[in-house]
C-alpha cells in the first residue's frame, strides 16, 4: 500500500552489514547515560545510609566518608541523590506513560474519525488545557492527608497530555488527506488498522518525541513544583533536594556539592533522553541519520566538482 | 458559517473553563481568613477578636449557597468585576493582576516570542544544512533545556549578581533610581533588570523548539514533494522555506499558540526567583493566601488568552494548510 | 563556590555587553535625583513577598508594614524585652494611671505634638480612636473594648466595663492614635485604605509603587533630634535567599530574615552585624487532654515527660537552629527576662538528653518495650504523628532530628508536612497528636499573656469544634490554673502575680501540654555603612525585630547617619 517503509528499508541495508543498524553512537551515549542514572536510582538506595539519617557534621564538603559531603544538618547527599533519582525516575515514567496514551486517545482517535467525536475531543483538550496545573494539583492533594509521589504524578500526567494531543491531531488531519490513507479507506480498511498501520507509523516521530518531553518536563515540573514548596512530601526528588538547599542557602555558603547534583542529574537525564530520541527518529525516519552523512558526501562532490 | 461554527465551540470552551474557574478553588482547603489570621500571626500576637473582624472585613460571614455564588459570580464577570483581594486587601483584582500583568507580558512574552523565532529559524537551518556543526547545536541547546530554569537562575545569580555584580539581585527596577514612567531611565532601567530572568528563559526553553523544528524539516524534506521541487531545479532556498519549512513549521506553531497564552501565566519560578513583579509571580502568592478572587482573575486572564491565541491559530491553520480545511 | 580570579576574567570578558546595558540604565528619573536628601535613607525587607498596595489604615487587618509605630503612634512603647516592672516608655502619652478596680486608666498626653498637616494633636484624638474602635463592629468583636472621655487637652480617662488591668498594655502599647479630623468621616475602620496618611510618627509618606514606597523623615516631629536618618524605604523580594543577597552586597540595611551561618558573613564583612533576640518558645504541641476528646499515646502525661528528657536540645539547635537556639523553661517564661517571676524550685530545661531518665518514666508508668524496639502499653504503641508546615525548614529539620533521638529510646515519631492551611485546622480543631509551633508573647512583656492564651480553659474548645489556631490547641485545662489567672488579671501589683504565676508554672511543668524545645533565634540584620545605632546584644533599647511593630519604629527613629 505505501511504499516508502521499503524504500527506506533499502536506503538503510547497506549500513546493516556493519553494525546492528540502531546501534548509532548518538543511542549508545544517550542510552548510556540513561541507564547508568537508571541503574543508580535502582540499586544504589540499598547501598547508601539512611538519607534522613541527621549528624552533627553538617556542610562537610566531599570526603571519603561522605563522597558528595553533607547538607547543613549533616545527611549524606550522595544517599540523598540516591533515593532522589529513584523517585523522580518514578515520576517521570508514570507521568510520561500516562501523557502518551492520553494525548495519542485524544488527538489521533479525534483527529482520525472527525465529525463530533473530534469536535468534543478537541473541546475537552482545549478545556484541559487551559486549566492551570499548579493550583489544581494543590486540590487534589487536600483530599488525601499528603501529598504523595504518585498523586503527584498523576496530576502532572492530568495537565500534561493536552498540548501533544493538539500537535497529534493536528498531524493526523494533515496525513489522513494522503492518497495512501484515501486509498486504504478506499480498499475498505478498518479505522483502527488504518491508524495503526497507515497513521501511526507517520506520529512516531512526534510521539517519541513528546514521549521524551514529558518526561523531562515532567521530571522540571515536579522539581519546579517543589521549589516552590508544593511538590511531593515525604519521597526524595531532585525537586525536594534542590528546595531544602535552595532554603539552606548552600550556595551562598558555598555548599555546591549540595545545589550542584540535583540540576546535574536533571540535565544529564534530559540530554541522554535527547540523544536517544536523536536515535529513535532516525530508525523511524532513515533520512534523519542518513542525510547528515549524505548531504556531507553531496557538499564533498560539488567543492571538489568545483576545485576540479 | 465555518468562522461561527469555530465561534461558539470557543464559547462553550470558554464557559467550561470559567466554570471550572469557579468550583476549583472552593474546593481548596482552608479558608482566606484562616490565611490572614496566619499572616498576622507572624507578625505578632493575635487578639482573640481579630478572627471575627477578619470575617467581617472580607465579607466571609454571610454567604449564600454555591449555586448562588455561581450565579453572581457570573454576573459580577459580565461587569468586569472580579472582586477583591485578599492578599492586596483592599485593592480590587483587577487592580493587582493590572499591575501584574504588563511586566509579564514584556518579560515572558518577549523572551518567548525572541525564542520560538530563534528556535524556528535555527532548527529550520539545522534541518536543511545537516551533517554540519549544526547538529551539535542540537544536544546543546537539549541539555540547556533539561536544565531547571530556577536551578539555572540561581546559578546565574549566584555567579552573575552576587559574584560579579553584573546584574542586579532581583527585582523589576531599580526602586531607588526611577519609578514607572515611560522614559528614557526608567525602561533602561528595566531592560537592564529583566536581561538576566529573560536570558534564562531563551537558554532553558530553546532547545525544544529547535528540536521540533529540525525532525519536523528532515522528515518533510523526506516527502515526494520536495523531490519533485528539486528535480523541478527549484533554487535550495526556495524549496527550503515554502516547501519544507511552511509545512514543517505547522506543529510549532500550534505550539507557539499554547505557549503565548500560558505566557500570561508567566514563569512563576523564575518570576519568584529574581522576585520580579509579574502575572505568575502573583498566581503564587494568591494560591498561597487561599485568595479565591485573585486566583480567579488570574485564571480568567490565563484562560481568554488560551483560547484567544488558539482560535487565531485555529483560523490561521486554514490558511497556512489548507487540508486541515478540506473536512471528509 | 569561589570563582577563580581567572575564570571571573574570562566571564568579565563575556559581559561587556551587560556592563554596557548597566551604564546606561544609570539616569534617575526621581524628583530631585537619587538621593533626595543628604540624610542617608535605610532600606529595609519586612518579609513581604508580593508587590504593595495602598493600606496605610493602622486599624487595618491588612495594613502595610512600617505604618503603625512609624505614621501612627502608640501612647506609650513597651520593650517585650524588659521584665514586667520595668515602665513603659512615653510616646503620644505622658503618665498613666489606674484607678482602685481596674475599670478606669487615666492618661496625661503630651502637649506641643501636632498631626504631619500641622493641626495640633490633643486628648480629643485619643479619645476619638478609643471610641472609634468600640463602635466598629469589625474591630470590636468581643464587645469589651473601652469608651474614651477627653476631660481637658491634655487627659484623656480610659472606662473599661470591667476590671481590666490585663487589656492596660493593648490600650496603652498597642492603639494607634489617629486624627479625629480625618477619620471622622470615615465609613468603616476597619475597612479604609487612608492612602494619604497623616500621623504625629517620626516619619511620613513621601513615595509609593507596587514595588517599594518610602517613608520620609517628619520634619515637625515632636522628639527633638529625632529621627536623624533621612528616611526608610520599604521594598519586596521573593523570599530569604533574595534577602540575604542584598544585605550581602550592602542593599539592605535593617531586616529580620532567619540566614543560617552568620557569623562567618559578619566577620567577612566589619559593616554587617546581627542581633539574635529570641522572646519565642519553641515547643511540641501535644493534643493533651483525653477529657476535650484528645486521642493519641500522648494524652498520657507519662509519655509526654519522657519526650521532655528524651530530646537533646544541644543538637536540635545546631542542626535546625543555626546554633542560635537558647534555654527554655518548662514553666514557658522567659529564663532571662523572666528570671524573677519562675518558681526558683524549676529548673531549665536540660540542654542535652537524658534517655535513662526517659525509659525510667515509661517503664513506672507500666509501658514496655515491644518487639519492635518501641515501647507500647495495653497494645498501644508510643507512636506519634507530628507535623509542621511544608517548607518550615527549621521545623522540619527539627523534627527529623527528633525523629532520630526518639528512635533511641523506643519511642516512635512519625513527621508529616502539611500546607499551612491544613496545620492551622489540626491545631484549631484539636485532630492532632503533636504539632511543633511556638508559644508566643503577648502585647506586654508578662507571661500572663501567653498563660492565658495557651493554658487558659477559656481560649479552648473541645476536639471537633472550630477554635484559634493560635491559642490553647493542646486542650489543657486545670481549675487551678484557671483561678491563679483570673487573680493576676484583677491586679498590676507584679508581686501579687508573681504568687500566681508561680501556682500556675507548678501545674503545667506537671502536666507539661507543651513539651519545650528551645527558645528560637529570632534574627536581625544590620549594615553600618550609612547608619550607625543599630541596637546590639548589650544595648537593647528596642526590640530589634523589623517586621514588628511599633518596635522597628523606636529603632528607626534613634539610630544615626554614620
Amino acid at each position: 500500500m505505501t511504499t516508502k517503509p521499503n524504500t527506506a528499508a533499502m536506503a538503510v541495508s547497506a549500513q546493516r552489514r556493519r553494525l546492528p543498524r540502531f546501534l548509532t553512537p548518538t543511542l549508545m551515549v544517550g542510552g548510556g547515560i540513561v541507564v547508568l542514572i537508571t541503574l543508580f536510582g535502582l540499586i544504589a538506595p540499598f547501598f547508601v545510609a539512611d538519607p534522613n539519617a541527621v549528624d552533627n557534621m553538617g556542610m562537610q564538603p566531599p570526603s571519603a566518608q561522605h563522597w558528595l559531603g553533607t547538607t547543613q544538618t549533616g545527611q549524606d547527599v550522595l544517599a540523598q541523590l540516591a533515593w532522589a533519582t529513584r523517585g523522580s525516575l518514578t515520576v517521570g515514567i508514570i507521568v510520561a506513560v500516562m501523557a502518551l496514551f492520553l494525548s495519542a486517545f485524544f488527538g489521533i482517535l479525534g483527529g482520525y474519525l472527525g465529525g463530533w467525536l473530534d469536535e468534543a475531543f478537541s473541546l475537552f483538550t482545549n478545556v484541559v488545557l487551559i486549566l492551570p496545573g499548579l493550583p489544581l494539583m494543590i486540590v487534589i492533594g487536600s483530599y488525601v492527608e499528603q501529598r504523595g509521589l504518585i498523586l503527584i504524578a498523576v496530576v502532572l500526567a492530568i495537565t500534561s497530555w493536552a498540548a501533544a494531543a493538539r500537535v497529534l491531531r493536528s498531524q493526523t488531519l494533515s496525513i489522513r488527506g494522503r492518497d495512501y490513507v484515501q486509498a486504504s479507506k478506499i480498499a475498505g480498511e478498518r479505522p483502527w488498522r488504518i491508524i495503526a498501520v497507515e497513521i501511526l507509523p507517520n506520529l512516531l516521530p512526534v510521539m517519541s518525541s513528546s514521549f521524551v518531553f514529558a518526561l523531562v518536563s515532567a521530571i522540571l515540573g515536579e522539581a519546579g513544583l517543589s521549589f516552590i514548596g508544593l511538590g511531593v512530601v515525604g519521597t526524595h526528588t531532585w525537586g525536594s533536594m534542590l528546595f531544602y538547599a535552595q532554603n539552606g542557602q548552600a550556595l551562598t555558603l558555598g555548599g555546591w556539592w549540595w545545589f550542584v547534583p540535583p540540576g546535574a542529574m536533571i540535565a544529564a537525564l534530559g540530554g541522554g533522553l535527547s540523544l536517544i530520541n536523536f536515535s529513535i527518529d532516525g530508525i523511524i525516519n532513515p533520512r534523519l541519520r542518513t542525510a547528515p552523512a549524505a548531504a556531507r558526501t553531496a557538499r564533498h562532490a560539488q567543492k571538489e566538482a568545483a576545485a576540479a | 458559517m465555518h468562522i461561527a461554527r469555530k465561534l461558539g465551540f470557543y464559547l462553550v470552551a470558554l464557559w467550561a473553563a470559567v466554570t471550572l474557574n469557579f468550583f476549583i478553588p472552593r474546593a481548596l482547603p482552608g479558608s482566606p481568613v484562616d490565611a490572614v489570621l496566619a499572616k498576622l500571626a507572624l507578625r505578632g500576637p493575635v487578639d482573640p477578636g481579630t478572627r471575627h473582624a477578619i470575617e467581617v472585613m472580607l465579607g466571609a460571614d454571610d454567604q449564600g449557597s454555591i449555586i448562588e455564588q455561581y450565579f453572581q459570580y457570573l454576573g459580577n464577570l459580565l461587569r468586569g468585576d472580579l472582586g477583591t483581594t485578599v492578599t492586596y486587601f483592599p485593592a480590587p483584582v483587577t487592580e493587582v493582576i493590572g499591575q501584574a500583568l504588563p511586566w509579564t507580558l514584556v518579560l515572558v512574552g518577549l523572551s518567548t516570542c525572541v525564542t520560538f523565532l530563534l528556535g524556528v529559524g535555527l532548527g529550520t537551518v539545522a534541518g536543511w544544512r545537516r551533517g554540519t556543526w549544526l547538529d551539535s547545536l542540537i544536544p546543546a541547546t537539549t541539555i540547556l533545556q533539561s536544565v531547571p530554569y530556577f536551578w539555572l537562575a540561581l546559578l546565574f545569580v549566584y555567579a552573575f549578581a552576587v559574584n560579579l555584580r553584573l546584574f542586579p539581585i532581583s527585582g523589576g527596577y531599580d526602586v531607588t533610581l526611577v519609578r514607572p514612567a515611560l522614559d528614557y531611565p526608567f525602561l533602561s532601567n528595566a531592560v537592564y533588570y529583566a536581561f538576566l530572568p529573560a536570558l534564562t528563559i531563551v537558554l532553558s526553553s530553546l532547545g525544544g523548539w529547535l528540536l521540533g523544528m529540525r525532525n519536523m524539516m528532515v522528515s518533510t524534506l523526506s516527502e515526494d514533494y520536495i523531490l519533485t521541487a528539486e528535480a523541478k531545479g527549484l533554487s535550495p532556498r526556495r524549496i527550503m522555506l515554502t516547501y519544507a519549512a511552511r509545512n514543517a513549521v505547522l506543529p510549532s506553531v500550534s505550539g507557539f499558540a499554547i505557549s503565548l497564552g500560558f505566557v500570561v501565566s508567566g514563569s512563576i519560578v523564575v518570576e519568584s526567583v529574581f522576585s520580579y513583579p509579574g502575572i505568575g509571580y502573583t498566581m503564587l502568592q494568591a494560591v498561597n493566601n487561599n485568595d479565591y478572587a485573585l486566583m480567579q482573575g488570574l485564571f480568567l486572564i490565563i484562560t481568554v488568552a488560551v483560547l484567544g491565541a488558539n482560535l487565531v491559530v485555529d483560523l490561521l491553520y486554514g490558511v497556512i494548510d489548507p487540508r486541515t480545511r478540506a473536512r471528509g | 563556590m569561589h570563582l577563580s580570579r581567572r575564570t571571573l576574567g574570562k566571564l568579565s570578558l563575556a559581559a561587556l555587553a551587560p556592563l554596557g546595558l548597566a551604564a546606561c540604565s544609570g539616569q534617575s528619573n526621581l524628583e530631585g535625583g537619587a538621593s533626595g536628601s543628604d540624610k542617608p535613607i535605610v532600606t529595609t525587607y519586612n518579609g513581604s513577598g508580593a508587590g504593595f498596595t495602598k493600606n496605610f489604615n493602622p486599624h487595618s487587618a491588612s495594613v502595610l508594614s512600617m505604618v503603625q509605630g512609624m505614621i501612627f503612634e502608640p501612647l506609650f512603647y513597651f520593650n517585650p524585652l524588659n521584665a514586667i516592672d520595668a515602665d513603659p516608655v512615653p510616646q503620644l502619652g505622658e503618665s498613666y494611671s489606674w484607678n482602685e478596680d481596674g475599670t478606669a486608666l487615666t492618661v496625661t498626653v503630651r502637649s506641643g505634638v501636632t498631626w504631619s498637616d500641622g493641626t495640633p494633636f490633643t486628648a480629643k484624638d485619643v479619645a476619638f480612636t478609643f471610641n472609634r474602635i468600640k463602635d466598629t463592629p469589625a474591630l470590636n468583636g468581643s464587645g469589651k473594648a473601652p469608651s474614651a472621655e477627653a476631660t481637658d487637652d491634655a487627659t484623656v480617662v480610659i472606662t473599661y466595663p470591667a476590671p481590666s488591668f490585663v487589656e492596660g498594655p493593648n490600650a496603652l502599647g498597642r492603639t494607634w492614635i489617629i486624627p479625629e479630623h480625618r477619620f471622622a468621616d470615615v465609613a468603616d475602620l476597619a475597612t479604609d485604605a487612608n492612602e494619604e496618611p497623616v500621623g504625629t510618627g517620626p516619619f511620613v509618606l513621601s513615595d509609593f509603587t507596587a514595588e517599594s514606597y518610602l517613608l520620609g523623615a517628619n520634619e515637625s516631629y515632636w522628639e527633638e533630634g529625632k529621627p536623624a536618618i533621612g528616611g526608610v524605604r520599604v521594598i519586596s523580594l521573593s523570599g530569604n535567599q533574595s534577602a540575604t543577597d542584598k544585605w550581602l552586597a550592602g542593599e539592605i540595611d535593617y531586616m529580620s530574615t532567619a540566614i543560617p551561618d552568620l557569623d562567618t558573613h559578619v566577620a567577612n564583612n566589619p559593616d554587617l552585624s546581627y542581633t539574635n533576640t529570641g522572646t519565642s518558645q519553641a515547643a511540641l504541641f501535644a493534643a493533651a487532654n483525653p477529657e476535650l476528646g484528645c486521642e493519641g499515646p500522648q494524652t498520657d502525661v507519662a509519655v509526654r515527660q519522657a519526650l521532655y528528657y528524651g530530646m537533646d536540645r544541644e543538637q536540635l539547635s545546631k542542626l535546625a537552629f543555626f546554633d542560635l537556639g537558647t534555654d527554655i523553661s518548662p514553666a514557658f517564661a522567659l529564663p532571662e527576662r523572666d528570671k524573677e517571676f519562675i518558681d526558683p524550685s524549676i529548673e531549665l530545661a536540660p540542654w542535652n538528653a537524658d534517655p535513662a531518665k526517659a525509659e525510667q518514666i515509661l517503664q513506672d508508668a507500666g509501658y514496655a518495650k515491644g518487639g519492635d524496639g518501641i515501647y507500647a502499653k495495653d497494645g498501644v504503641r508510643v507512636s506519634m504523628t507530628v507535623s509542621c508546615p511544608t517548607g518550615w525548614t527549621d521545623f522540619v529539620t527539627a523534627l527529623d532530628t527528633l525523629k532520630q533521638q526518639y528512635s533511641q529510646i523506643g519511642i516512635e515519631l512519625i513527621p508529616q508536612q502539611v500546607s499551612v492551611n491544613e496545620w492551622n485546622d489540626a491545631k484549631s480543631k484539636g485532630t492532632f497528636q503533636l504539632v511543633i509551633d511556638s508559644v508566643g508573647q503577648g502585647p506586654a512583656p508578662d507571661p500572663f499573656y501567653p498563660y492565658h492564651t495557651f493554658f487558659g480553659t477559656d481560649s479552648t474548645v473541645p476536639v471537633g469544634e472550630n477554635g484559634n489556631p493560635y491559642q490553647n490547641s493542646s486542650r489543657f485545662s486545670d481549675p487551678d490554673v484557671d483561678a491563679a489567672l483570673e487573680v493576676a488579671a484583677g491586679t498590676d501589683d507584679p508581686e501579687v502575680k508573681k504568687q500566681q504565676y508561680f501556682i500556675i508554672q507548678k501545674k503545667i511543668v506537671e502536666a507539661m501540654p507543651y513539651i519545650p524545645l528551645l527558645i528560637g533565634s529570632s534574627l536581625t540584620e544590620y549594615n553600618s555603612s550609612k547608619v550607625t545605632g543599630w541596637p546590639t546584644a548589650e544595648n537593647l533599647y528596642a526590640y530589634p525585630m523589623s517586621w514588628s511593630a511599633p518596635d522597628n519604629a523606636q529603632v528607626l527613629k534613634t539610630v544615626t547617619p554614620a
